[in-house]
């Protein structure tokens, strides 16, 4: 469970690192919007340029980047054979009898591969330079102004960092109750399926029940500590953005008014 | 009615009865006070009512019946906000009470929650992670402490409020005895440099052997009440209620017996010493 690339935050310390998290968030949302902006294959050139430097200045490898890919391999392929079956235009490149192969299917899927691959690398890049808890505060001050309308974004965003404050404990639970099952017979690996699915069932019930367990001391303990969500709170962490933001949003927004360029023109 | 605070209670109840189901009553109409700055231990066995108690006196269960006043304040709807923080707790399980996603930011919590001003905090903060030792780890995520260290962050939590009345909730019983040791003395420090008032929940007989009075409790009702001395020298009476004595008592009773020693000794220290004399 630790060679997971997607979503893990790495500390290298570098400038990226040290962004205001709320400015590393509106980078990503403008560059999603730019990569689907129709801006043909210069627009793609621009976002890759973009993201190339990002990586370097992170000091993320490109192979970080890729394997952060892993995951969505299986999709990709699932995606290219549903198109070669359901795009039938464009010219014939491959025929086989009844079966042929168009280029808009090809041509389509690539488009489609490179979209995913790009947003997945932004993706990648800002979870790897930016802590969870700075990632919420970030999501909470831009999700402040929707306040106004009801939203209740202190209590998204405390719901959001007690999930990640309680992902390794999780995870070490999970573990535990492995062994403790594993100890007492239960096979997790060999079996037929039905035998998996008891298994796993043997691991899920317990591991339930200990997060209803917490969950309940955990309310307790922050209720007693004087939390309640409908007073004011202050906040421990502040955020400033600095000249490196200002440069980043500059840039970010530079590329989404080139793609819609490239696109218009 | 309520009553003139006397100014020497930080705790007082009065007839406190409290059932989960309406049916079976866990606290069976209990009075007690607990002067301020004492250190008061509650024992009882399991399922005797000791943490409902607690969570009766912070206010996380209604009472069905009876009164609480924590520092003359009476614990209503109202007042419950303001006497949580006058009132701290730390409870057993050290993963399922650390809310920040580091030491620091656990700390700041109950300052946040009492909108402490942020240029404020971080002074507050150092200074409760100071005197809980933990200062080195400001920044350490919980994944990477022991539990004993884990409880020492709750303490700080609760130190960085200012709070006059702590209550414990067992809060040794999972941690090694290394932690169990150093917890207990930050207790007893607490105590007696800062004067809070301590009210204990534990099952660890050492721990209680160092508590000014020992509230006994016996299926939701008062069983004894008195100093550690004298609750020690019910023995009979504590086995009754699936209770021991600290080894050093033990020992230095059984000398007494056969006219070796002539008082019993609550701690290992003073046992050595009784037995050198």
């Amino acid at each position: 469970m630790n060679n997971i690339a997607l979503g893990r935050y790495l500390p290298l310390n570098s400038v990226v690192d040290k962004m205001d998290p709320r400015a590393k968030i509106l980078i990503m949302l403008l560059l999603m919007i730019a990569i689907f902006v129709p801006a043909g294959f210069w627009g793609y050139v621009l976002i890759f340029a973009f993201i190339w430097i990002a990586l370097k200045l992170s000091k993320l490898t490109i192979g970080f980047a890729l394997r952060s890919m892993k995951p969505m391999m299986f999709m990709m392929v699932f995606l290219l054979v549903i198109n070669i079956f359901a795009i039938r235009t464009g010219v014939p490149l491959v025929q086989w009898g009844w079966f042929s192969i168009y280029s808009d299917a090809i041509s389509q899927t690539l488009y489609i591969i490179v979209r995913l691959m790009l947003m997945v690398i932004i993706t990648t890049i800002l979870t790897a330079t930016t802590k969870p808890l700075d990632l919420t505060l970030g999501i909470e001050k831009l999700l402040k102004p929707f306040e106004a309308v009801g939203l209740p974004a202190h209590i998204i965003a405390m719901m959001i960092s007690i999930a990640l404050r309680f992902i390794p404990t999780l995870i070490e639970e999970t573990q535990r109750i492995m062994n403790a099952q594993a100890s007492r017979g239960v096979d997790l690996e060999n079996g037929s399926l039905k035998e998996k699915i008891m298994a796993v069932l043997a691991l899920i019930v317990p591991l339930f029940v200990s997060a209803f367990d917490r969950a309940d001391q955990l309310a307790n303990a922050m209720e007693a500590r004087g939390y309640d969500p409908q007073r004011p709170r202050t906040r421990y962490k502040v955020l400033k953005m600095t000249a490196p933001d200002i440069w980043g949003l500059v840039a970010a927004a530079g590329v989404l008014t080139g793609c819609i360029l490239l696109a218009v023109f | 009615m309520t009553k003139q605070y006397n100014g020497r209670d930080a705790v007082s109840v009065r007839d406190l009865t409290f059932s989960y189901d309406g049916q079976r009553d866990v606290l069976k109409g209990i009075s007690f006070d607990i002067p301020k700055g004492s250190y008061t231990a509650v024992i009882g066995h399991n399922g005797s009512g000791k943490s409902t108690l607690a969570k009766l006196l912070i206010g996380l269960l209604p009472a069905a019946s009876g009164s609480i006043s924590i520092l003359g304040t009476e614990l209503t709807e109202d007042s419950v906000y303001d006497i949580r923080t006058s009132t701290g707790i730390v409870f057993q399980n050290p993963d399922n009470q650390f809310i920040g996603s580091t030491v620091a930011d656990d700390i700041a919590f109950g300052l946040e929650n009492r909108c402490i001003p942020q240029e404020q905090m971080q002074e507050l903060i150092e200074t409760a992670a100071r005197q809980v030792g933990m200062t080195r780890f400001l920044d350490s995520e919980p994944t990477k402490l022991s539990g004993g260290q884990k409880q020492r962050v709750a303490i700080a939590g609760i130190l960085a409020v200012a709070p006059d009345i702590i209550i414990f909730d067992e809060s040794t019983s999972m941690l090694d005895p290394k932690g169990k040791k150093a917890i207990n003395e930050e207790i007893r420090r607490l105590h007696e440099e800062k004067d809070i008032t301590i009210l204990s929940i534990t099952h660890d007989m050492e721990e209680v052997a160092q508590s000014d009075y020992v509230l006994a409790l016996k299926d939701g009702s008062i069983a004894m009440t008195g100093t550690p001395r004298e609750i020690f020298s019910r023995q009979q009476e504590l086995r009754q209620m699936e209770l021991d004595v600290p080894f050093a008592w033990k020992i230095t009773d059984e000398l007494c017996k056969l006219g070796l020693t002539e008082h019993q000794a609550l701690d290992l220290e003073e046992a050595a010493e009784e037995i050198c004399r």
